[in-house]
């Protein structure tokens, strides 16, 4: 493969987070459904945003690797449009969120989104274990056979925790406004209350 | 020479991550704004702001 072997240091670790995002997004959903917790619900929220930067970033650098790799740009094997699929829910859930004009209504309905999505993470990655796909078998956990040279693998391992960094900050960074963007809206609908009382 | 691919795929990355980091601190920005009419709006609304000195 060459050079372009070292477009998988920046694939497979946004693969990683996109689906661990997208498990916090399920989490949060159940929680919000369940304790009715702004939090919680600020926390799905963030984490389906953020989420989608990672997914997006899966899905640019795939084929940038599957061109030279492969010869063409795309196939639609199971691997890959599940991905596609995990992309679109993360596309429907900020959506729904923007759309719906009702706060309330939209989280509850982004909420059940989350859940019945979370459907789509655990068949995405075994779907390169249940079937013969186009895309490469698994290197890390996928058997006997299977396995990284041990300099690749700290690497890449390095990588994936670089790029679990980046999500925790970003992701911190989201929820910071979130709460910002709650207190002020509180603050608003308090001068309003007081106008009236005036 | 460095695989055009590979620069790709990296500037592709830098691009969504500086877009993303450059759409947080706007609507941060937005909403410090905000809070700072809110905050005007309250102060004038105050009856000890209204007082003369």
């Amino acid at each position: 493969m060459g050079e372009v072997q070292r477009i998988f240091y920046i694939h497979a670790p946004s693969g990683w987070v996109a689906g661990t995002a997208y498990c916090i997004v399920f989490l949060g959903s159940v929680v919000y459904l369940w304790k009715r917790s702004p939090l919680a619900d600020d926390l799905a929220h963030a984490a389906g945003e953020v989420g989608f930067i990672f997914c997006s970033c899966l899905l640019v650098t795939g084929p940038l690797w599957a061109k030279p790799v492969w010869g063409i740009w795309w196939t639609w094997d199971a691997r890959l449009t599940l991905s596609f699929v995990l992309w679109l829910l993360f596309v429907s859930y900020l959506m729904l969120r923007s759309y719906v004009s009702s706060p309330g209504l939209a989280a509850t309905l982004a909420a059940v989104v989350g859940i019945i999505g979370f459907v789509d993470v655990p068949i995405d990655y075994m779907a390169i274990r249940w079937w013969r796909t186009q895309h490469p078998q698994p290197v890390i956990a996928g058997g006997e056979g299977s396995g990284l040279d041990p300099r690749i693998f700290l690497t890449f391992m390095v990588c994936v925790g670089a790029f679990h960094c980046l999500f925790s900050y970003l992701l911190i960074q989201r929820l910071r406004l979130a709460r910002a963007r709650r207190e002020l809206s509180a603050i608003r609908r308090a001068l309003a209350i007081r106008s009236s009382e005036d | 020479m460095v695989n055009k691919y590979l620069l790709l795929a990296f500037s592709a990355l830098w691009v969504i991550f500086f877009l993303y980091a450059w759409s947080i601190s706007r609507r941060q920005a937005h909403l410090e704004k905000e809070l700072e009419e809110l905050k005007n709006k309250a102060g004038r609304g105050r009856p000890s702001d209204s007082r003369p000195s």
